[in-house]
Order: structure tokens, then sequence, then C-alpha cells
């Protein structure tokens, strides 16, 4: 039986499933793993493991609380737990987008690409909220379980491990 | 937006993609079954809860009743009743654990959430109880024969594996019952995995960052006490540095006091991997071989003969600790492009695992034939 959540956003009731509120987030979640993860099928399952999980703490989601960083946060930790299992890093099959021999700055790209590519979790993570998700700083800090000053140091520590000098506009 | 920020986003974008087709309906069905399972343990548990304390209240009763007792033991506050096998099973692909601690006992952790134990290596599963916990990171099993082992329940981990905590539970009955251990020895820093029983008594579980060297708990009374190991040391070739270059090793693998284990890291050049070996218990380790594959798991045989069983052409072996490889004419195969998962439970029988699917060899890992997955 499906669960419904509900509770009062705006004054307005709301009384969606559990199912109705996964759906609007499956896709940043799976965009989420794949940053992270760099492999579809990995990605797939650290999203489908998710939602399980999510399911079963669906109680402890606090009335008020928004769904996307509450998820997000649990996709991230899964996504972690999948990089710390053995040899997930040395899969043979990575899947990046190939690159047209025509691109523009072909070297630069591949340079960043490697970059991401080698950059530790907790850095691809937070970059993959701010810049690929385009969160605002205060729902990532939330997704990080940290302020919102902890999290644009964040932000900031991960450009600096990405490439040194990089130049970026972080909200204040 | 500056053009470093189009780029990054272009980078991170490339990095991304579109889900499969089905996905949201393997959602769905993962939801289905996911939501059923849980559901049925309290009540599973409470029902057990009521039967047991009927029956306990009937027998002190008719005890009382009948002639005193002749001794009462002590009340096992910490040990759990069993759940029975909620229907229905894991959905796959998902992932599964697999320890195999003798030629014909094999133990299949499935999704995190479904434990099977075959004692026929393999052909028929039974499903066996958990206890109710839920962990910050990756739960692991061990067992050592049918009826010892251990799960492990990592807590939420700090930030770059700073700290982690950890619980480590406990069956001497076949995961009928389990019991929680209050342990000693374990400290709070670093994230713990690779738990790991050679015998009975004799455990490990390694603690490990994004930015120090890790250590390996030893246990010899059977997991309640624990000293950490030196820290392991850089292997030629490999320095540890922060942000994400440092090793973490695997499970501890010991015969006829002799432990091995491997670990990877990586190093801006890529992924490295390396067997280290112990000859005190497990308090000090040094660096013994390096892998040559390191996308493929080791698997020891015995102390010195390894295999690392890969993709048709690709699998390799030593029979002198590392010193050679040398190509092994084994016809393992999948269609998952990832590398499987092997364990041995002696010379002959092992199993290799990728994304649930199950494959064993009777031969050393010459012949490998499907089996059925535990719950299908």
């Amino acid at each position: 039986m499906p669960r419904s959540l509900r509770r009062t956003v705006g004054g307005v009731s709301d009384n969606r499933t559990f199912e109705e509120l996964l759906s609007t987030v499956l896709d940043p979640a799976f965009r989420l793993a794949m940053t992270m993860l760099n492999d579809r099928t990995a990605a797939e399952d650290a999203v489908q493991e998710a939602a399980v999980k999510a399911w079963r703490s669906f109680g402890r989601f606090r009335a008020g609380a928004e769904m996307r960083p509450w998820f997000l946060t649990i996709v991230a930790n899964e996504c972690r737990s999948a990089r710390r299992s053995r040899w997930w890093h040395v899969w043979r099959f990575p899947e990046i987008a190939p690159h047209s021999i025509a691109d523009e700055s072909s070297a630069d790209r591949i340079d960043l690409d490697k970059a991401l590519g080698r950059l530790a979790p907790q850095h691809l993570l937070v970059l993959s909220l701010y810049y690929h998700l385009d969160l605002p700083i205060t729902e990532v800090a939330r997704v990080l379980g940290c302020s919102e000053g902890a999290a644009r140091q964040r932000v900031h520590r991960a450009l600096a491990a990405l490439r040194p000098g990089m130049k970026l506009e972080v909200d204040t | 937006m500056t053009p470093d920020e189009r780029e990054l986003r272009r980078a991170l974008d490339a990095r991304s993609g579109a889900p499969s087709p089905d996905f949201g309906a393997r959602v769905g069905k993962a939801l289905s079954a996911g939501q059923q399972h849980p559901n049925l343990m309290p009540a599973v548990a409470a029902f057990v809860v009521a039967v047991l304390t009927v029956a306990t209240v009937g027998v002190l009763v008719y005890t009382r009743s009948s002639r005193p007792p002749s001794h009462v033991g002590p009340a096992s506050a910490s040990r759990t009743t069993s759940p029975a096998p909620s229907p229905p099973g894991p959905y796959y692909p998902t992932t599964t654990q697999l320890s195999a601690p003798s030629h014909n006992v094999v133990w299949a952790f499935v999704a995190d959430t479904f434990l099977y134990v075959s004692t026929d290596r393999g052909d028929a599963w039974a499903q066996r109880a958990l206890p109710a916990v839920e962990g910050g990171g990756p739960l692991e099993v061990s067992f050592v024969d049918a009826n010892h082992g251990w799960l492990s329940v990592p807590g939420i981990p700090e930030t770059q594996c700073n700290a982690a905590g950890i619980a480590i539970w406990h069956t001497s009955d076949g995961a009928r019952t389990w019991e929680r251990l209050t342990t000693t020895g374990i400290a709070d820093r670093q994230c713990k995995q690779g738990l790991s029983f050679t015998d009975a008594r004799h455990g490990f579980i390694s603690g490990w960052d994004d930015n120090n060297p890790p250590v390996v708990y030893r246990t010899a009374d059977g997991g309640l006490t624990w000293k950490a190991s030196a820290p392991i040391p850089d292997p030629p070739g490999f320095k540890t540095s922060g942000g994400g270059d440092a090793l973490r090793v695997h499970q501890v693998w010991g015969s006829g006091g002799a432990y091995l284990m491997t670990a990877y890291g990586t190093q801006p050049t890529g992924g490295r991997a390396y067997v280290f070996r112990s000859g005190d218990g497990g308090a000090t380790w040094t660096y013994a071989a390096d892998v040559p594959n390191p996308a493929v798991s080791v698997a020891f045989i015995t102390a010195s003969h390894w295999l690392q069983v890969g993709a048709p052409g690709q699998s390799v072996e030593t029979t002198d600790g590392g010193k050679s490889w040398h190509a092994y004419a084994s016809d393992y195969s999948q269609a998952a492009p990832i590398a499987p998962e092997v364990v041995f439970g002696d010379a002959m029988v092992g199993y290799a695992t990728v994304r649930g699917a199950i494959q064993r060899t009777v031969d050393g890992g010459l012949h490998w034939t499907p089996i059925r997955a535990p719950g299908t």
C-alpha cells in the first residue's frame, strides 16, 4: 500500500504518496549518482537502493521538509558506499561521453574530464550539487549536513582540488 | 557565468546522462519488493516475542508447580529472536556478498537485506534471519562454517571518513539468532571495512580514511576485544596523500598462522592493487607483491597460490606468492563489464558473483557454470 505524506506546505495540504514525491526527484538523483560513480548501471543501482531505504525511513521524514535534499542525501550516501565497496573504481568500461575531434579547446576539456575522474568523492558531490544540479547553496548545505558557510567553503575546496586557479563565483 | 564555470558545467554534464528506459519501472518493482519485506518484520517479531513469552511463562508455571528449578541461567538481553524469512526475495540485479568457509558451505548476503546459506555448494539456498539494523555504509558478513558468523554494521561516516562507528553482531546457530557484541579496542577514527574471520576466534576489520594509511584491527576472542595493527606501510611506488590517494584494504585470508590481504588505492596515474602479508597474527603487515590487474579481485587459494579470474583470456595465477604471474586457462565469462568478486571455499570450489548472478567452479577455477541466485 502506498504511503501518503500528510503535511501542509504553504497552507496547502499535501497528500501525495511516496511514489509521487519520489518521481519528482529521480532525475536529479540519477544525475548526481552518475557524476559520482560515472557508470550508468552503478548509478541506477545506487538510486534504486536509495529509493528503498528512503521508503523504509519515510516515517522519519519531517513534515514540512523538502523531499529533494532529503533524498539526495540518501543517494549521496549510497554513492559513497558504492565507491567504498571493493573494486568499484576499477570497472573497466567507464561511461564517459566521447569527445569530438573537432571540439574546440579539446585538450583543456580532456584535462578537466580527467581531473573530475580523479576527484575525491566528497568534492565530486559538492560540485555536482552546486554546478550540475544547480541547487541553491542553502539546499547544498542541507544535503551536506552543514552550515551555508561551510558549504561555500567546500565548494571552494572542491574547485581548488579540481583545478587550481579556476575562476568561478559562489553565491554569497 | 565565467568561461571556467561553463566548462565545468559541460564537464559535469559529460559525466552524466539519461537512465535506462526501464529505470523508473525497475525502481517501482524494487519499491514493491522492499515495501513488503520490512513491513512484516515488526509483526513477525512481535508474534515471536508473544509466543515465546507465553511459552516461557507456561514452562515456568509448570516447572514451579512440579518441582523446584535446578538452575536458572542469566537472561541474554542482547540476543534477538529471529524473524522468519520474509517474502518476497531480492530483486535482481543487486549486490551480493559471498562467504565460502568450506567445500560445501557458502553464504550469500543479497542487497544488504537478505541472507542465505547453502550446504551443497549453492544448489539449494535457505533464507536466514538478520537483526534489524541500519548502517551508514555497506553491511558485511563473514562466516567460518554453517553456524558461526559475524555481521558488521558501520555507522554514518564523517567527512572524508575521518570517523565512523561500527557495531558487530555474532551468530552461533546459523543465523537463526544474532547477538550484538560489546566490543572494545576499535577506535572511532576512520571508516571500517573488510570484516573477515578466519576461524571462530580470529577476525579482522580495517580502518581507513581518505588521507592516512589504513590499519587492520584484529581479534583473537571471537570479536569482543580488538587491537589495531601498525599503519599499513606504503608499498613500492605508492604514496599516501590527502584527498583520496590512500590505501584501502580488503578481507584477510588466513591459513596456518599466515595471513594475506589485498589493498588498493588510487594514484594520479591510476588504480593500484597490492598484496600484504602478516606473520605475527596481524600486528604488522608487510608488502608482498603487486597485483597485475587492479581491476580484478584476488582469490587466495593457498599461501602461495593466488588467482585473478577475469574476462576470457585475462585470468592469471601465481604459484610463488606473487613473484611471478602467468596466464590461467579459465573459461569464466559474463555479460556485465565489471570484475567479479571471487571467493574460494577450498582449493577446488569457488564462486564468482557480479550484480547478484553467481557462477561456481569445482575444479579450482578452470571451468565455471552459473548457479541459481538465492531467492529466485
